[in-house]
Order: structure tokens, then C-alpha cells, then sequence
């Protein structure tokens, strides 16, 4: 198991950032979604050792994260949201000072810093300042000083931030490759639900400092709710009503389908009763494929 | 551009544990120095205090040859005598201390504002180094520019003296110097890191910190002259930063201090000054803004 966390907690002064945090992350891609404030930023700290919980319990790669961050830091590699580029420095010189900060000897940093400059796609350009890099270079520069080290596990803090199209499926595409082919468990934050959609198969949703939901993307939009695609005709207020009474989440779009989010225990039948009882013609009734953005909405409550 | 112009492949080295971890940020910081503007120009003018001392030492053996600029003296011998004087002379001359606050603005100001600015403390602390490792680094790149204008000059002198004297007579007659140099260059090169780190550990940019570095230690020098000016009371010496550091260095060298007040108030001040450098340092530099 990559990570385990057992009731984390951590407040900034009074306001809660993690309620009880309970995770098991094992290899491969797994995405940590939620809304601003839901602490996805907090969690990554903490597992940085940036912050040190107030309780609860965590292992990153077999190593606790209050006694061992130093080798935890060694095996895991950060790109963070933000700039963080030193003014006055070249890519080579910047990814291997990282490689060395790391633990590797200087040579070996400097080469290495050289062969991932190539695999991100700056090979051409690792001799500029990074001063006249563009977003997208720079981005591809975080995670090759991400990656210098040759990390276990890489967390990414939005990683596609500030990105053209073309830059955002270029960084996706590495990100694609380094955890379905390197061997390289990768922890993706973002808010952009289709690059999660894109890169993993595995999803974590904080919602409040909670986990809201966990598991395998497909799976979770299987189990947690159906969602039918409806068009009717009649006065639908009072069905509409009737739905909501049931549980159901109901949105109408502009071409006036109802999209109904079934909870997964109400039987379809039910949807018909009501629309019976309403006088109600139905005219569509479609099962409809749920997209991440379906189910982010769902579990945080939000459209 | 394209994306995997070449394949990635695992590293297959071993990590080593330094004995210095810090040693890689003191090296980056020496570097960068370098490449900004007017540093090798203040790098090399700040030398002129130890060569003009050094010629000193040199004329002071060879004073039968030089009697042409001794004019209305001739004959004196307390001419360019190196003693502790000589010493303190060099290590709380005006134009050292000066030159050495030029190069902590110009290769100091930055080194934590920098960082600051561009977010890459988080850089460093997802990495194996520890605070401590971090802030030694940054004050180890100041304590090398420091130690190159205190401790190298303050034994080159020495040094000097025997190879021109042919004997060991100065360490004989004084043999506190040594120690001197050592404890002065230590105490300059401490003093001035903490308050050039505390300085660019206080702002994200670097301009404000070196206006900041040099208005410090300028005015803490003109407060106490307007105020010694009006009352003229030495004890304000202990207001300016100039006056503190020159206090002690008189009082390690064992010459009479340029102000009648205890040397230990002195030093006193500048420990507590580099006290609480240290403690706001500690307290600036983290991965992570919390804000609570």
C-alpha cells in the first residue's frame, strides 16, 4: 500500500482543514478531487510533512509520516500549483541542484537532469533562463525536478494549471505514461475533472475534510447512483416534486430533459408511479452514461 | 515541442547521506552571486583594505627604504608598527565594514527573498534537508564572502609578518592576535549573516531588503552621531551598529575601545540582535504559509 491514513486531523486554528481523513491508496493513478477548502492542499502537506497532523496516523510507503518524513521525501517526488522556479538558473542547473538536494551525488544529478529535461521535452531548451520559459515549459520543469530523483510516488498539485490546450494534453500524456508504463504511483490533485477522468482509474473526493467518496472511477458512477435522461410532457412541476420527494436530484437542461439522479436503491418502477400519479406523460426514458463530473457533483453536492 | 523525445528510464545510483547537507545551496548561492551585476566589481574592491594592510606589513619591515614618506616623522618609530592596533584598525575600519554590508546587499539580499518570491521553498522542503539545513547553507554562502574579507587577510597578515620579519616576534609579544582575528572574523561573519538572512527572510523582494540591509546600518551610525552630537554622552555608541562591532573588536585585540563604554554592552547588543535573528528566522522559513 502506497498510502494509509487512519483518522487524520488537522486544524489551522479553529477552522477544521481534515475531519478524520481515512484512506488506503495502492499503485498506480489516483486522483484527489474536492471543492476549494475541502483540504486536498492540507492532505498533501501533511503527507510532505510540510505539516504535522494534530491526530490521526499515516504511512507513505511504509513510513510514518511523523517520524520518517526525511525518507519518505526521498522516495516521493512534488509538483507543486504554484511557480517555483529560481530566478537566474538554467533547467539543468535547476533540476540537478534538486536531484543533489535529494541525496544524489552531484554527477549522477547533473546527468540525470539531462535524460528527464529529454523525457519532459525541454531537451532543446534545458541551457535557457528559465526566466523566459513559457507556462508550459515551466510546468513540465516542475516535474522534471519531480522526477530527477527517480521518486516512488509523485504528487501532483494541479498539475495542468495555467495551460493551453495543446500544453494541457502534452503534460496529461506524460502524466499518462509515467504511471501506466514507469512504475511510478502518481497522487494527482486537481479541479479539472476530465484530467482526472483522463490520467486515472482510481478517485478520492474531499468533501469538508472528509473522504466523500473513494474507489475505482467506473465503479463508484456504477454503484452510487443511475442517472436517466427523461423528457415529458404535461405540467412536470408536481412530478418534479414528487421526484425530489423520492431522494432524486433533478436538473432540467435547455432542451427541456430532466436528468434524474437516481439513488441506487429506488427501483426505476418508481419514477413511473409518480408520473402516473401526476398525470404525467413519459415520452423519453434513457439510462444515461455518467461522466466524473456527474458523480463530483453528486457526492459534494454541487452542480 | 515534443513530449518523450526520449524514454524514461529509472536511476539506478544510490542516494548518498553528505556530512554536509547544506553544502549544495551554499554552492548555488556563491554561484548566483557571481552572476549578478557589480558583484565581482564590489567583490574585488572590497579587497583593497587587505592589500593596502598587507603593503603595510610589508613597508613596516622595509622602513629604511620608505623614509621618503615619512616627511616631518622621520626616525618615528611608531610608524606603520604592526600590533594589535594594526589589527583592529583593519578589522573595524570603516571602509571594511562598509564594503562588507555592499556585499551582503548584493549577494545576501536575495537569498531567502528570492526564494520567497518564487515560491521554491516548498521546493527545498520536499526534499531530505531540514531547516537548519536550509538556513546553514544560506548563511554558509554570506560567511564565505564574510571569511575571505576577515579571517584570510587577518591570518595572511600574520603570515606576512613572519615571512617578512624572519621571525615569530609578533605572536611573542602578542600572542592574543591570533585568537583575535579568529573570534573577530567569526563575530563579523555571524553577525552580518543573521542580519542579512533576518533582512531578506522579512520581504519577497530584494530590493526592499538590500535599501533595507544598508538603511539599517547607516542610520543606526547617524542616530547615534546626532544624538552623541546633542548630548554627548558615549553611551549612545550602543545605537549604532558600526560603533558596537568596532567596541569589540578593540576589546579582542586588547587596544583601547573608540568609546568609554564597557565592550561587553557591545557585545551584549549584537548578540541579542543575532538572537533574535535567528529565533524570526527560524519562524520564517517553512514549506508552507500558515495562516491561522
Amino acid at each position: 500500500m502506497n498510502i494509509e491514513l487512519k483518522d487524520l486531523r488537522f486544524n489551522y486554528g479553529k477552522i477544521v482543514a481534515l475531519a478524520g481523513v481515512d484512506l488506503s491508496l495502492g499503485e498506480g493513478a489516483c486522483g484527489l478531487l474536492g471543492p476549494n477548502g475541502a483540504g486536498k492542499s492540507t492532505l498533501l502537506r501533511i503527507l510532505l510533512g510540510f505539516l504535522k497532523p494534530d491526530r490521526g496516523e499515516g504511512r507513505v510507503l511504509g513510513y510514518d509520516i511523523r517520524r520518517d518524513p526525511f525518507a519518505i521525501r526521498r522516495l516521493v517526488g512534488y509538483m507543486p500549483e504554484d511557480d517555483c522556479l529560481i530566478p537566474g538558473m538554467d533547467a539543468v542547473t535547476f533540476t540537478a541542484y534538486f536531484g543533489e538536494l535529494s541525496g544524489m551525488p552531484r554527477q549522477e544529478a547533473m546527468k540525470r537532469a539531462h535524460d528527464v529535461l529529454f523525457y519532459v521535452g525541454l531537451g532543446e531548451a534545458r541551457y535557457r533562463s528559465l526566466e523566459t520559459y513559457s507556462a508550459g515549459m515551466k510546468q513540465r520543469l516542475k516535474l522534471a525536478q519531480a522526477l530527477v530523483h527517480d521518486p516512488k510516488l509523485l504528487f501532483l498539485d494541479e498539475p495542468t494549471s495555467n495551460l493551453d490546450p495543446q500544453g494541457r494534453t502534452e503534460v496529461l500524456d506524460l502524466i499518462k505514461d509515467i504511471s501506466s508504463k514507469k512504475d511510478i504511483s502518481v497522487l494527482i490533485s486537481s479541479h479539472i475533472l476530465t484530467d482526472i477522468e483522463y490520467t486515472c482509474t482510481y478517485v478520492v473526493i474531499l468533501n469538508q475534510g472528509k473522504v466523500a467518496a473513494q474507489g475505482d472511477i467506473e465503479a463508484l458512477k456504477e454503484i452510487r447512483f443511475s442517472l436517466f435522461e427523461i423528457k415529458t410532457k404535461g405540467e412536470s412541476g408536481s412530478f418534479l416534486r414528487a421526484l425530489r420527494d423520492r431522494g432524486c436530484k433533478v436538473e432540467e437542461t435547455e432542451d427541456q430533459i430532466l436528468k434524474v439522479y437516481m439513488p441506487a436503491d429506488m427501483p426505476r418502477r418508481e419514477i413511473f408511479e409518480a408520473a402516473v400519479r401526476e398525470n404525467v406523460q413519459i415520452r423519453m426514458f434513457l439510462k444515461s452514461r455518467t461522466s466524473l463530473e456527474d458523480l463530483f457533483a453528486r457526492t459534494v453536492g454541487v452542480d | 515541442m515534443p513530449i518523450s523525445e526520449q524514454g524514461y528510464s529509472h536511476w539506478t545510483g544510490t542516494f548518498v547521506e553528505r556530512r554536509l547537507p547544506w553544502w549544495p545551496i551554499t554552492r548555488l548561492g556563491i554561484r548566483m552571486a557571481f552572476k549578478r551585476k557589480f558583484f565581482k566589481f564590489a567583490f574585488a574592491i572590497s579587497f583593497l583594505p587587505a592589500f593596502i594592510f598587507a603593503a603595510g606589513i610589508y613597508i613596516s619591515e622595509r622602513l629604511e627604504d620608505f623614509q621618503f614618506m615619512l616627511r616631518g616623522r622621520r626616525g618615528s618609530t611608531s610608524f606603520l608598527e604592526v600590533n594589535p592596533a594594526y589589527f583592529k584598525s583593519y578589522f573595524g575600519g570603516d571602509f571594511l565594514l562598509f564594503m562588507m554590508v555592499m556585499i551582503m546587499v548584493l549577494a545576501g539580499a536575495g537569498l531567502i527573498a528570492d526564494d520567497l518570491k518564487s515560491n521554491s521553498l516548498q521546493l527545498y522542503f520536499s526534499r531530505p534537508i531540514r531547516k537548519r539545513d536550509y538556513i546553514l547553507g544560506k548563511m554558509s554562502t554570506l560567511a564565505f564572502f564574510l571569511l575571505l574579507y576577515t579571517l584570510v587577510p587577518g591570518v595572511l597578515f600574520i603570515l606576512l609578518k613572519f615571512l617578512f620579519a624572519g621571525s615569530f616576534k609578533l605572536v611573542a609579544n602578542y600572542p592574543w592576535i591570533p585568537l583575535a582575528v579568529l573570534l573577530d572574523s567569526l563575530l563579523l561573519t555571524l553577525f552580518f549573516s543573521f542580519y542579512t538572512l533576518l533582512l531578506s527572510s522579512l520581504s519577497r523582494n530584494r530590493r526592499y531588503t538590500a535599501i533595507l540591509l544598508f538603511l539599517v546600518y547607516l542610520f543606526s551610525d547617524i542616530f547615534f552621531g546626532i544624538f552623541y552630537g546633542i548630548f554627548r554622552k558615549p553611551g549612545f555608541c550602543l545605537l549604532s551598529i558600526k560603533a558596537n562591532l568596532q567596541q569589540v573588536a578593540a576589546a579582542l585585540f586588547r587596544v583601547k575601545p573608540p568609546f568609554d563604554v564597557p565592550w561587553i554592552y557591545s557585545l551584549l547588543i549584537l548578540a541579542a540582535i543575532g538572537l533574535a535573528c535567528g529565533a524570526v528566522l527560524v519562524r520564517k522559513t517553512r514549506g508552507v504559509e500558515v495562516i491561522t
